[in-house]
């Protein structure tokens, strides 16, 4: 089941062949009933593994996609600007939609739109919206379905979509099987007569205009569950409507004017386009009292996904103490959409040319960015650095304003990080609370520029070396020594599920439970005590003060830690030596927070919060701290788990059900 | 009249502009002491503004504004013409591949027959404004004013942030830099040239850069040298210009010349202070030798940090030609390097705005003959250079004087 899994059906029959011949073979022997549950049991868990392998493969199909959006944004960039001219003096549009198993194209008055006809991708249902008045594409969209809660997301896409545009569905392969039936009401309700009876394999295409008439439907049945349905080619005509139809009666202001550009070229930002109640696009937020970061630019580094950059750049612009003339958003590629978003908001964009591939293209752009961001800010000391799939806490810049001093003052710190890996919603509590940390967490985070200019700029990894920006700045050649300060609780938030190192599964397992600040105002508690030597005085304390917990007790179970609220509690792990994290990674593991490799460490040291208390765990004998450790006291070590063959698939097959 | 409604509208929009039209602020130059304690009362006469112009010129910061469509739809609705010049923003020109910043360059507002140009200055690297070229497109009204005869625009501009001041002339508040004179002054050599980037990155197809850690090290530290330099010289007054190898650099890859050892500066012999040589001992750079003497080929070297070193050479005018000297230790040899005569601009390098000679391609064939795009690692400064000449040697009773070697 290496391959692409055209028939699902076909192997399992081949196993159950081979079975029954097993089966037969053993026919007269005694322990045949035995024999027969053990191979029943064995099928099963055959069937398993084979379908956890599809479904793994399956994401591995959609992460390869997602590799190459500029050859999409190539095609979409011809298609797209062509239809404007033979459209603009005529009133009815000649559209053809094409579905079959291994193509599907679009074409209106004769200039394709779509045309999908590559191996094993795009398969489900695919949906591109028109503009009423002009025949413009306004957005398009593959769905699939096939898999599971893709249907989630076409409701959720369809639901957006304003009224009056015109609608294409056009299936290619298979868009049944994960099509449920409120996707199914959703299509009926746009006037498909087919949708509600869509089964596996069939063909289908649709053009109607959301909430009014159908302009045509076509539909080819699939006659056996092996075989696909024809070929169906549907042909219609759309009547445009007038401009002034197809627009919204705004009010006429700079702002609406944006609005109106924006709302008449793209579609899937829902409310920010309703006519009635249009969502605001400027924000206000607060001004911040004493800001000192008023002045500091801040970098947007954003690809080709331009719905989480409108998310992003509405939580940026309603944190309190934004300043928008400080703002650039730096586009990896000559992508039209998110320009679209970042011109809605009155930002300022770049566009760059993607150099090198996959990471290196990620470091290549980041590099472009930051020495744009300090060549348009002269002045600048600082600059915030922030990604596309990031909300924004609503104390953000006031976060930095009360910290930002000490990333200028103190030669010892690398950054400042409004993430912390380890700060999720059972481990984090004080929003007055910081940590200075050996990792550099990114996400969100300040760099100074005299450490840009001098240090990284001059030796950042070339665009033929395959490297990740933050491994690379993690690495001790770059960070010699030096720490970030973080907050306890996050004033960010990674929301994105997508991307180059990024899918549903992973996201769900490690980001999704993260603790995010929505207190506005947050007085950060004893800032001075960040500074190098006055953070030794402060763990001391906290040391001195903390309470032992019972080592003999298993330090995974709830009970490790009393029910109290608002102590300092120790506990003592093995380290050998400083990059002993064998204790450390089963503890992560067993605590459901980052452990895919070490995180949040000041000296051997992790600080976080069980069950409402200060938890604080000492590596002995390696870090400097195990001097606190009484000697009656034994460190808790904890083996990793025996290396079994395919022991990773169940993990993943179990955290993929919940 | 047009200034005052134009200084309305502005005003109007919040958008802090200031005088810089040199034939006003001449004026007001003479009279600075009378204009800086008269209270600004009502005054009967229209002494500045009111002579017969085309145009009147100010200045905008870039960053005090927000570019903003509703002052052009005010313009219009008080009558104003106008147009905007924008152009590729050179402060992200050194970067490849880049785009979608155009930024504004000029604003003309014309109502009637008088016109007030807008310069727009944006702050650079290396802490100074800088103004771009006035260059119309082709689609653009030529004859919208007479652009000819504009004072700013002819050629991109650098200039030190200006202190304001706000005075009251002709019955009108406006802003004006706090000394006249002296912007007059920078104004007249103001002139500015822009790395040549794509050269630059074309050289760097052809002879990848030097990433080693050696490299990295050398550029850091002969960007601090020369910093250090700048500061020296510049609160000394000393006019200085990148030369040799340093201007090389500059003019063929942007960057300093990772293999060349040095930084090398140029200042005109009659620019010459006793007080350098204790200026830069202050400043941590002792001497480390100072060949010829003030009357022939002057030239000091510095120990910088680590090994690299400073060298200014002074350059003597002659009608027509303009020379520096050198001096074999050794042999108290002379040699005499000749240029073609230069004007001096400024540019941006490493940070830092500094001159270069305007005609720079001359001056680099001048001293590396026309393979200058080649990399040399080997250069004997005695027989390399395509302007040596040989020029003598030092009588034997003044070497204790012209040989100094620390």
């Amino acid at each position: 089941m290496d391959e692409w899994k055209p028939n699902p059906a076909i192997k399992p029959h081949k196993k159950r062949s081979w079975y029954l011949a097993w089966k037969y073979k053993l026919m007269n022997q005694r322990a045949l009933r035995k024999l027969c549950q053990t191979g029943a049991v064995l099928f099963l868990l055959v069937t398993v593994i084979v379908n956890i392998k599809l479904i793994l493969d399956t994401r591995r199909a959609a992460y390869e996609e997602e590799e190459e959006p500029a050859q999409d944004y190539d095609d979409e960039m011809l298609n797209v600007e062509v239809p404007r001219h033979p459209v603009s003096n005529k009133k009815v549009l000649d559209v053809e939609v094409y579905s079959s198993r291994s193509k599907v194209y679009v074409a209106v008055d004769g200039t394709t739109i779509l045309e999908d006809e590559a191996r094993e991708q795009g398969r489900g249902i695919h949906v591109i919206v028109l503009n009423q008045a002009t025949g413009h594409v306004m957005a398009k969209r593959v769905f699939d379905t096939y898999s599971p809660h893709e249907d989630e997301a076409m409701v959720l896409f369809l639901n957006m979509v304003a009224r009056g545009r015109i609608l294409i569905f056009t299936i290619k392969d298979e868009g049944s099987f994960h099509l449920k039936d409120t996707a199914k009401n959703v299509l009926k309700s746009l006037g498909s007569q087919v949708a509600p009876f869509l089964s596996w394999r069939d063909m289908w295409t649709f053009v109607g205009k959301k909430g009014g008439e159908v302009y045509g439907e076509k539909h080819a049945k699939s006659p056996a569950l092996s075989t696909w349905g024809d070929p169906v080619l549907l042909k219609t005509e759309v009547h445009l409507t007038s401009v002034e139809d197809a627009e919204c009666r705004w009010p006429d202001t700079e702002l609406n004017r944006r609005r109106k550009r924006f709302c008449s070229k793209v579609e899937g930002y829902g409310s920010v386009c309703s006519c009635k109640d249009p969502t605001p696009i400027e924000f206000n937020p607060d001004p911040l009292k004493d800001n000192k970061v008023f002045d500091v630019p801040v970098a947007v580094i954003a690809g080709n996904r331009p719905n989480y950059l409108y998310r992003m750049l509405r939580s940026l612009l309603s944190a309190q103490g934004v300043n928008p003339q400080m703002i650039t958003v730096f586009i990896d590629g000559y992508y039209e959409e998110p320009m679209d978003v970042v011109e809605l908001f009155g930002l300022s964009g770049i566009q760059h040319t993607p150099i090198s591939i996959k990471n290196a293209r990620v470091s290549q752009h980041y590099k472009a960015s930051l020495t744009a961001t300090f060549n348009l800010f002269p002045d600048a000391k600082f600059a915030v650095v922030l990604e596309e799939d990031l909300d924004i806490s609503v104390d953000f810049f006031s976060f930095l304003s009360q910290s930002i001093h000490l990333l200028e003052e103190d030669e010892s710190l690398y950054c400042i990080s409004a993430w912390n890996d380890q700060g999720y919603e059972h481990t984090a509590e004080d929003p007055s609370l910081l940590y200075r940390v050996e990792t550099m967490p990114g996400l969100g985070w300040v760099l100074r520029k005299s450490l840009y200019k001098d240090e990284l700029e001059p030796k950042w990894p070339t665009p033929e070396k395959l490297w990740d920006w933050d491994m690379w700045m993690r690495m001790p050649e770059q960070r010699k020594g030096r720490e970030c300060i973080i907050p306890d609780i996050s004033r960010s938030y990674h929301f994105g599920i997508v991307g180059l190192n990024m899918n549903g599964y992973f996201h769900e397992a490690y980001f999704k439970k993260h603790k995010f600040n929505t207190v506005p105002n947050v007085q950060l508690k004893n800032v001075e005590s960040l500074r190098k030597d006055a953070y030794e005085t402060e763990i001391h304390r906290l040391l001195g003060e903390a309470e032992i917990l019972d080592h003999s007790k298993n330090p995974c179970e709830d009970s490790f830690v009393p029910d109290t609220e608002g102590k300092v509690y120790v506990m003592f792990i093995r380290m050998e030596q400083e990059a002993d994290f064998t204790t450390w990674t089963q503890l992560a593991k067993c605590l459901h927070i980052w452990d895919l490799d070490v995180r949040g460490n000041h000296k051997g040291l992790w600080r976080l919060f069980r069950k409402k208390n200060h938890f604080l765990v000492v590596g002995v004998p390696a870090s400097p701290y195990s001097s606190k450790k009484p000697s009656s006291v034994t460190p808790i070590y904890m083996e990793p788990p025996a290396k079994e063959e395919g022991a990773a698939v169940p993990a993943v097959a179990a955290a993929e059900q919940t | 009249h047009v200034v005052r409604k134009f200084l309305g509208l502005i005003s109007s929009h919040n958008i802090p502009v200031y005088l810089i039209d040199p034939l006003i602020l001449g004026l007001v130059d003479k009279d600075i002491e009378k204009i800086k304690t008269s209270p600004g009362g009502p005054s009967l006469e229209c002494k500045y503004f009111c002579a017969p112009r085309d145009f009147t010129t100010f200045a905008l910061l870039d960053k005090t504004w927000k570019h903003e469509v509703g002052l052009f739809r005010t313009a219009e609705k008080m009558g104003f013409q106008w147009l905007k010049i924008i152009n590729k923003d050179p402060r992200l020109d050194g970067m490849e591949d880049l785009s979608g910043i155009e930024i504004p360059l000029h604003y003309i507002f014309k109502l009637a027959s008088h016109a007030i140009h807008l310069v727009v200055f944006y702050e650079r690297s290396g802490n100074y404004l800088w103004h771009g070229p006035l260059r119309l497109k082709q689609h653009m009204d030529r004859k919208f004013v007479p652009f000819r005869k504009l004072h700013f625009g002819r050629y991109p501009g650098a200039y030190e942030k200006p202190e304001l001041l706000l005075i009251s002339i002709d019955d009108l508040k406006v802003q004006i830099p706090k000394n006249p004179s002296s912007f007059l002054e920078e104004m007249s050599h103001s002139r500015f040239l822009e790395c040549r980037y794509r050269e630059a990155r074309a050289f760097f197809q052809l002879y990848p850069d030097d990433a080693s850690l050696d490299a990295v090290e050398f550029r850091k530290k002969a960007k601090s040298l020369l910093h250090l330099a700048a500061l020296t010289l510049n609160n000394l007054g000393v006019k200085f210009w990148l030369s040799s190898g340093t201007c090389l650099g500059w003019y063929r890859q942007c960057s300093v010349i990772p293999h060349s050892k040095d930084v090398d500066l140029g200042v005109f012999i009659r620019d010459y202070k006793a007080d350098i040589i204790p200026a830069f001992q202050k400043a941590g750079l002792p001497l480390k030798h100072k060949f010829g003497k003030v009357e022939d080929s002057l030239e000091l070297s510095f120990q910088g940090e680590d090994d690299v070193k400073l060298d200014i050479f002074f350059f003597y005018e002659e009608d027509d030609y303009i020379w520096n000297g050198g001096t074999q230790a050794k042999s108290g040899k002379k040699f005499k390097y000749l240029f073609p005569k230069f004007t001096l601009c400024w540019t941006e390098f490493v940070e830092l705005k500094v001159h270069v000679p305007c005609e720079t391609l001359q001056y680099v064939e001048a001293n590396y003959g026309p393979d200058w795009k080649v990399p040399v690692k080997t250069w004997d400064w005695k027989s390399s250079p395509s302007n040596a000449q040989y020029n003598g040697v030092w009588p034997i009773n003044e070497w204790e004087d012209v040989i100094q070697i620390y």
